[in-house]
């Protein structure tokens, strides 16, 4: 009897087509992610204008970043390591990096979907538009931005064994940097605070967003944004990657 | 690749496994050979699980060897992995995917053609072409469970491991699992079986070891096992009913205290 083993290619299209009809499945958490960053956009409709339109869709797509990484990721592995799934699946012969090769696919598919519901919703309801490099840039750096906050969320499913704390830690870093970025960035919370916002994760996100939205306002402060936010996601990926078990045991 | 017929279809070879400073499994080896059912039998933490759980490929091992249909776990961990079919013990399937999903996943990547004629053909072999396009969560335990098996057969595998199978299923079910183990084996499949059950062991296996403190004690068919230690006064101490039985040879070998 021969012994046969299918290509990666075969593997990971398998993959996708079980985990993208998972996510299909549960749309219903997906949409409530989509439509929590267009309802901002629709809220901010009287203030766009002082703002600025690549401001505010830079900021909107940065709450969309965070609930996919943080709450959307790291639950759905939380909850497939312990039903057991992933062991299912590495009792076949695929390698390890194809399983979450193919999650982390699914995850990227959702950042740019979410990324084109905010430029219709900011387009339809506060007529913003940008450049065709300013869509282009966004998506890119939106991806960048995105991976950030995929690797804090595979570095919090490393460090938690139990899917209901992942479930609970993850929303209380989600509220936390929205809170603390949003209040922050406008000063109520102090200089101090302020400053420390504008350099943590959601601050460079947003700054590396708007700096791609608008070109001609990319300065030396978003260049800086950019690197810390490659940073960033480099540090939460190792972090991930080295912390992560594929059981809960 | 191997074409070459191989009599023992798992060769464990002075196997250890160790959890940090603590040793799970010490030097174990033994051997299933084709077409046989072998029972790993054993108390709570004897090293059952973690023996299986090596020749899965979920955990590694520090010295020994295991061989599936002539590939080294070490070497070849992919060729050994498509030489065997798994039934974990916990429900493993994301319940969101229906029965048929599942199917093509696995098909997909054991690399088996399938085509939905064969997914209905086999739903039809396990009684459950009216549950096709059932979400695994909704299924029950005995449907999930039956699901489970016909993944771990779906690439036809030399080798079949099966932890703990009939736990928590009725006593129809139970027999049912039974038989179709028996028809598996007729069809030349090995299989490698974890239970607790001395009544699942003595109606099914061809041989059994009895593995405690993370050592083999003892292997041989359940008659051959109740033959050689018939004698012996810890099995006569834990006989109840005068007859010595399998369970007698199990507490008189590991003991009667209770297991974390």
């Amino acid at each position: 009897m021969q012994t046969t083993i299918p290509s990666s290619s075969k593997v990971i299209s398998s993959l996708l087509r079980a985990d993208f009809t998972t996510q299909w499945r549960n749309r219903r958490a997906f949409i409530l992610v989509l439509i929590v960053p267009v309802i901002i956009l629709i809220s901010w409709k009287g203030v766009v204008d002082k703002m600025g339109g690549a401001f505010a869709l830079g900021s909107c797509i940065t709450v969309g970043l965070t609930a996919i990484g943080l709450m959307g990721y790291s639950n759905s592995v939380a909850r497939d390591r312990d039903k057991g799934v992933f062991q299912r699946l590495r009792v076949s012969p695929i390698p390890g990096w194809a399983i979450m090769a193919s999650r982390i696919l699914v995850q990227l598919v959702m950042i740019l979907l979410m990324v084109t519901a905010v430029f219709i919703g900011g387009n339809y309801f506060d007529k913003i538009t940008l450049s065709s490099s300013g869509y282009i840039m966004g998506y890119l750096t939106s991806l960048v931005g995105g991976s950030v906050y995929l690797g804090l969320g595979q570095a919090i499913v490393g460090r938690i064994k139990n899917a209901e704390t992942v479930n609970s830690v993850s929303r209380l870093i989600y509220f936390l940097f929205i809170m603390i970025g949003m209040f922050g960035e406008l000063g109520i919370l102090g200089k101090e605070v302020a400053e420390i916002s504008k350099w943590s994760p959601y601050g460079t996100v947003k700054s590396i967003l708007f700096g791609s939205m608008q070109p001609a306002a990319w300065d030396s402060h978003t260049s800086m944004a950019l690197l810390a936010t490659i940073g960033y996601a480099a540090i939460f990926c190792i972090l991930g990657i080295k912390w992560f078990r594929w059981n809960t045991r | 690749m191997n074409s070459q017929p191989i009599e023992a279809v798992l060769e464990i070879e002075k196997l250890d496994i160790y959890y940090g400073a603590f040793q799970a499994v010490k030097n174990v080896s033994f051997t299933v050979k084709a077409g046989e059912i072998f029972g790993l039998l054993g108390p709570n933490g004897a090293g059952k699980t973690s023996t299986l759980s090596a020749i899965e490929g979920l955990l590694s091992f520090q010295s020994g060897a295991i061989t599936v249909a002539g590939f080294s776990m070490k070497e070849k961990p992919l060729y050994v992995k498509a030489n065997i079919g798994v039934q974990l013990q916990a429900t493993s399937f994301q319940p969101e995917l229906t029965v048929s999903e599942i199917i093509r996943l696995y098909a997909g990547i054991y690399g088996v053609k399938m085509p939905d004629e064969k997914i209905l053909e086999i739903l039809k072999s396990i009684q459950l072409q009216e549950a096709s396009s059932k979400k695994f969560g909704q299924l029950s335990g005995g449907q999930q469970q039956r699901v489970s098996l016909v993944i771990a057969l779906i690439h036809n595998p030399r080798l079949v491991l099966l932890d703990e199978p009939t736990t928590g299923l009725d006593p129809q079910s139970r027999r049912q699992l039974w038989e179709r183990m028996e028809s598996m084996r007729e069809s030349g499949h090995s299989i490698l079986l974890t239970t607790h059950s001395m009544e699942e062991a003595e109606a099914v296996c061809d041989r059994i070891a009895i593995i405690d403190h993370g050592q083999v004690i003892s292997v041989d068919s359940p008659q051959a096992l109740i033959d050689k230690h018939k004698n012996d006064p810890e099995v006569i101490s834990a006989s109840r009913k005068g007859k010595i039985t399998l369970e007698d040879v199990f507490i008189g070998l590991t003991g009667k205290a209770i297991r974390a």
